[in-house]
């Protein structure tokens, strides 16, 4: 009965009414964020007293902005890339493997998925200041390289986990080599995988604030160490239109992923 | 001796032994770049300024710390019971509600799960400052009379973590009560028990494991955060992650900081291990 | 002697402790439709993904027209195999499927549109070219993993419990395809199933599996009038045992003691490797006769029920040790009328018709 939608009785408008609450509450900052930096007031006055553009033209025309933008882009990118063909080539070892101690290994990778980032932050800051690393693009690809990775593990693991492995053994008696075979017909079956596995890295990068603040320099920051770097200074409006813009390309990003799983069904 | 072995295992065996080789990549990675840095923090909080336990005792001795793990206990272990008994009944009600509008508060759900962690601490700031929307309403409600200090302090902290760690409840919870067969609770129904009995004698025991789960999950993650108590908690009000970040940063003091990070690991780990080993929802059905 | 066209000699598979096959040496005709039948984990499917290479054997060798084929990678052996799990590329239409091979083999695009259309419409789903597997039944699934095994002309068609995922009525249409594609195309068949009625059907040879070894090679009639073994007569059709004592025997036919003292001779012995005093008789229940009477050298029972399967009738019974017997009389046999449960009965049998197992 307590399971069944039709029959909750009073306990139906209880549950609804608190889960959209729970909605609002999700969803309300958001909206918010996104109608402050159309907003006039410097002093984030909600109503606002009329609409502009001009935080977001103060943005634009701060090249400091833009350019942390493309660091953060281009860090993410890279770190995209080798956290798939890394996370893909250890799922697979994993997924096939019998070699002792995969179980630990497993979950070994994953760690750093769940210690606090901060602890990881402040040894990889002590490790690259003595390696030269601290302050470099190297290092901030590495450092986010180690949270992005369990993620592609877990999502090319899944996809492996439900793909027969016959499929592939089938392609080399047709004739193709296992690394042929695996590339022709293993990685376009688990493509759904490594698409989460992608957009799950990038967005691991690209909003990746602890490790960013320890591995930044003054030369180099990534576009959140800028905002945070920003918000401790104060509250403008120039963070809400960048905020709003970081909003707009996470929605861009699951619209895509949904398409994308639409296509697949399809 | 002749044992029935199934040829699929048999397979399995043979062929995928040289399947080390794939994972060394990865393992590589994470042995110079995470267990090696993170060995040698904790030589550090041995060994600075002078060898020995003198860091542990400070960092454990002095009121001001321990006010540092109160704070720190206190708004995980808030947060934790917060958003479980809000994200319980959105749970249910996902697990059973049509597909049309599930799908609908999912989105939102994702949404904010995926929105930038810094730009929806800064909504925060923004909607709990004293001229901000929340005590603007408040007001106008007749609620109160003067703006309430609702960031800079601990209320502030527990409101944008509960924010944060709310999905990370809901979800997994939706796939246990999913799990849970309705025709159970019909059954339980037809044997004479109430609404009430039902909940409380067979709907929260079956999902207790998962909820156990979720939560544990939520006071882990809660320890650890760093950005969300940093900009609304405010100095007065420091937690761990803080301390930590603070150590290095602030103060350079590479010892204190390695233990402050011990601690946190070790208290961490030591969950996650109870977490995996009790709790697993997946092991427990 | 002429050479074998494929000759599997004394291979052995081991996993540490475990034995997977123990010795099989078999040789296979050129055009032959050869079927390993056997339990799962008798060491039939280990043998066939030897022959593919997934797998390598602990000792022996196998021979492809005299060549040793070991030393060459899966990929490069030339075999075609079908599997028992569906093992189409799921990213990929059924043409793209069937061209696979062909691609890899850098076939020319006309060639390969042509030998795809021919592979397909051997399997009967011309026209399917675009469709994507996951729309499409397990059984045409299975004929385009067929057609894929079969459009680069592999000398050797492997095929692992192809059928074992379908449903019956699909499972004889497909059977039958098949033996018409076999004979078609005259492609050599390594067939693995454990169900004795799809061996019998297709094959023009069975090797019956135990243990990791071959018990016996035949055709269905010979597995069937003259099990070698024990295990291959109680897995080759419908079979009976009861225990016997062994008063003599000599020149492979022996004298038997039934319980309760009928004596009977000239039954054909095969003898274990201990040879003891007492011996497993096998009755098929379609070579028994059953009468109210009693009948001279006669095996006294009683009548546990009686079972009508439309064309023909079963007879439980139950001899005076307690050993079950089943009987299978045709539909209107005149005994039927005259029994029924509980009565005591008779049954009658060729002594040469049985077999006996020491």
């Amino acid at each position: 009965m307590l399971l069944d939608f039709e029959k909750l009785g009073i306990l139906r408008p209880f549950l609804i009414g608190l889960t959209a609450l729970v909605c609002l509450f999700l969803i309300l900052p958001i909206v918010f964020i996104a109608a402050l930096s159309f907003g006039s007031s410097q002093w984030l006055i909600f109503p606002p007293p009329s609409w502009t553009f001009k935080w977001y033209q103060m943005l634009f025309a701060d090249p400091r902005w833009l350019y942390s933008a493309l660091t953060s882009l281009k860090i993410a990118a890279i770190v995209t890339v080798l956290s798939v063909v890394i996370g893909f080539l250890a799922a697979l070892g994993l997924n096939r493997g019998s070699f002792f101690g995969r179980e630990a290994l497993r979950a070994l990778f994953l760690t750093p998925m769940i210690l606090p980032v901060v602890v990881l932050a402040v040894a990889l800051y002590a490790l690259f200041l003595q390696l030269g690393l601290a302050g470099t693009t190297v290092g901030f690809i590495i450092a986010h390289l180690l949270i992005a990775l369990p993620f592609s593990i877990i999502s090319i693991g899944n996809a492996l986990e439900g793909f027969d492995k016959s499929i592939e053994d089938a392609a080399i008696l047709c004739g193709a080599s296992p690394w042929e075979a695996r590339i022709r017909v293993t990685v376009p079956a688990v493509s759904h995988g490594i698409f989460a596995a992608a957009i799950f890295s990038f967005l691991a990068s690209w909003d990746e604030v602890v490790l960013a603040i320890f591995m930044a320099s003054p030369t180099l920051q990534t576009l959140p160490v800028k905002i945070w770097a920003t918000l401790r200074q104060d509250l403008t409006p120039v963070i809400a239109a960048a905020s709003t813009i970081l909003i707009a390309f996470t929605i861009l990003l699951m619209v895509l992923a949904a398409l994308f799983r639409k296509g697949r069904k399809a | 001796m002749v044992v029935s072995a199934t040829t699929d295992g048999g397979q399995r065996k043979i062929r995928r032994n040289g399947s080390f080789g794939y994972v060394v990549p990865a393992l590589l990675l994470i042995a110079f770049f995470f267990i090696i840095p993170v060995l040698m923090l904790l030589m550090r909080s041995v060994l600075e300024p002078t060898p020995g336990l003198q860091n542990y005792r400070e960092l454990l001795g002095s009121t001001t710390y321990l006010r540092v793990f109160m704070n720190t206990f206190t708004v995980a272990g808030l947060v934790t019971v917060v958003a479980v008994v809000i994200g319980f009944p959105v749970a249910w009600l996902l697990a059973i509600m049509p597909d049309k509008w599930s799908r609908l508060v999912m989105a939102i759900i994702i949404l904010s799960m995926w929105t930038n962690l810094l730009a929806r601490t800064y909504a925060w700031m923004v909607l709990l400052q004293r001229t901000g929307v929340v005590n603007k309403m408040l007001i106008n409600l007749g609620i109160i009379d003067k703006p309430l200090a609702l960031v800079n302090n601990l209320v502030g902290v527990t409101i944008g973590m509960t924010y944060i760690m709310l999905p990370f409840v809901i979800l997994p919870l939706i796939g246990i009560l999913k799990s849970i067969d309705p025709a159970v609770l019909r059954a339980a129904a037809l044997c004479g028990a109430n609404k009430r009995q039902c909940f409380t004698r067979v709907l929260l025991p079956l999902s207790l494991p998962g909820i156990a789960s979720g939560a544990l999950m939520v006071f882990v993650m809660s320890l650890g955060y760093y950005v969300t108590p940093a900009l609304l908690g405010g100095t007065s009000n420091m937690m761990l992650a803080e301390l930590v970040a603070q150590f290095v940063q602030s103060l350079v003091n590479w010892g204190m900081g390695g233990a402050a990070a011990l601690v946190l690991l070790v208290v961490t780990l030591v969950l996650y291990a109870v977490q995996l080993k009790f709790l697993n929802p997946n092991r427990a059905r | 002697m002429t050479q074998p066209f494929l000759s599997i000699k004394g291979i052995r598979k081991t996993y540490g402790q475990v034995i997977a096959v123990k010795n099989v040496t078999l040789d296979v005709a050129q055009g032959e439709f050869m079927t390993f039948l056997g339990p799962s984990g008798s060491g039939k499917s280990t043998t066939l993904y030897i022959l593919a290479g997934f797998q390598d054997p602990t000792d022996g060798d196998i021979l492809l027209n005299g060549q040793s084929l070991l030393s060459t990678p899966s990929h490069k052996r030339n075999i075609g195999m079908v599997f028992q799990r569906y093992t189409l590329f799921p990213h990929l239409t059924v043409g793209e499927n069937v061209a696979f091979p062909l691609r890899i083999r850098r076939v020319g695009q006309a060639e390969i549109a042509e030998r795809v259309s021919k592979a397909l419409k051997l399997v009967r789903l011309e026209g399917f070219e675009d469709r994507k597997p996951a729309l499409m039944s397990g059984g045409q699934q299975q004929r385009v993993a067929l057609a894929r095994a079969l459009v680069y002309n592999p000398p050797v068609l492997l095929m692992d419990e192809p059928l074992s995922a379908l449903d019956k009525k699909l499972r004889e249409e497909i059977q039958f395809e098949i033996r018409r594609i076999h004979q078609e195309t005259g492609v050599t068949i390594l067939y693995v199933t454990h169900d004795q009625e799809e061996a019998l059907r297709l094959s023009d040879r069975i090797a019956v599996f135990s243990q990791g070894e071959i018990d016996q090679i035949g055709t269905g009639q010979e597995l069937y009038a003259n099990p070698a073994t024990h295990f291959v007569a109680g897995f080759i059709g419908d079979s009976n045992f009861i225990n016997a004592e062994v008063l003599s025997s000599a020149d492979g036919k022996a004298k038997l003691a039934l319980p309760g003292g009928t004596v009977i001779d000239g039954v054909p012995m095969h003898a274990g490797k201990t040879g003891g005093k007492s011996a497993s008789l096998l009755l098929r229940p379609e070579r028994l006769s059953l009468s109210s009477h009693q009948v001279a050298n006669g095996l006294a029972v009683t009548i546990n029920d009686i079972t009508f399967l439309g064309n023909n009738i079963e007879v439980s019974t139950r001899t005076g040790n307690g050993e079950s017997l089943s009987v299978r009389l045709p539909f209107g046999h005149e005994a039927i009328a005259s029994i029924s449960r509980g009565d005591q009965a008779w049954l009658s049998f060729e002594p040469k018709s049985t077999h006996a197992f020491a």
